[in-house]
């Protein structure tokens, strides 16, 4: 693996992590919301790629707990889903009113 | 032979180039685009692309996975569930982002540019390596997290089923 490749790839892990960032804190429903976390967890992958050159049992060893974390993850959120819509009839973000600031 | 492996080189940083181009503009797309649905799609397509780079690399038990288990998976899930809570959507962003955005990736490329990255080592790596007790049990716990949450989950399904 070259210098190279290395820009190449940890740029665009960034960038993905960036859009997925943007799609998160810009989302106003929940299914975009589960999108945008995925998007982060493909971001994640892809900067794990330049770890197997150094450590690559361990890098597997992180890419099998991350997909495990992110199968939890979705599917807590997938949950969350199915309840908001059985509660309050929308997926909506703003129909969830407990908690966080008010400026 | 040099030049060979001149050209194979080059090959393959033009590969990886287009690869890592096409998860961008298609995670560019999931931000711009207004649907859910093809959101999904496109961020399907994304992840398709990040393990079709570890293919590059000769990572086939990644690839696999990522395709197999979190893009057929998860991803087709995540798909589904778009298409069944499918509505006429907003604009979802705010265009004042982009300045944010570009500025920071000015910044990233302006320093990646300027920096001397240490060239790491070729990628060598074998799957029966990886199979020792420490991974087993690791493996093992992660399961055993999933079946919990499962649980979890449908406990609260059915609550919810029993009250409504």
């Amino acid at each position: 693996m070259q210098a190279i490749d290395l820009s190449i790839i940890y740029m665009a892990s960034f960038a993905i992590l960036l859009v997925g960032y943007l799609t998160a804190i810009s989302s106003k429903d929940l299914i975009r919301l589960l999108i945008a976390l995925e998007l982060m967890f493909g971001a994640v992958f892809m900067s794990l790629i330049p770890l197997f050159s150094a450590i690559s049992n361990a890098a597997f060893g992180i890419a099998i707990i991350t997909i495990f974390t992110s199968s939890s993850e979705l599917l807590v959120l997938i949950a969350a889903i199915v309840t908001l819509d059985r509660q309050k009839k929308n997926v909506y973000t703003s129909s969830v009113t407990i908690g966080g600031d008010k400026v | 032979m040099k030049i060979q492996n001149v050209e194979s080189m080059n090959v393959e940083i033009l590969l990886l180039l287009a690869l890592a181009g096409v998860a961008v503009l298609s995670s560019l797309a999931v931000l711009l685009t207004r649907d859910n649905f093809y959101a999904s799609l496109y961020m399907s397509a994304t992840l398709i692309m990040v393990a079709a780079v570890y293919a590059l690399f000769d990572l086939q038990p990644v690839f696999v996975l990522i395709v197999f288990i979190f893009v057929g998976a998860i991803g087709i899930v995540t798909v589904a569930l778009a298409a069944t809570y499918r509505f006429a959507p907003e604009r979802q962003i705010s265009g004042l982002w982009a300045l944010p955005v570009i500025i920071t990736a000015f910044i990233l490329g302006f320093s990646v540019y300027t920096t001397q990255l240490i060239s790491p080592e070729k990628i060598q790596f074998a799957l029966e390596n990886f199979i020792t007790p420490e991974y087993l049990l690791l493996i093992l716990f992660l399961t055993a997290l999933i079946i919990l949450l499962m649980l979890s989950v449908l406990k609260m399904g059915v609550g919810e089923g029993g009250r409504s």
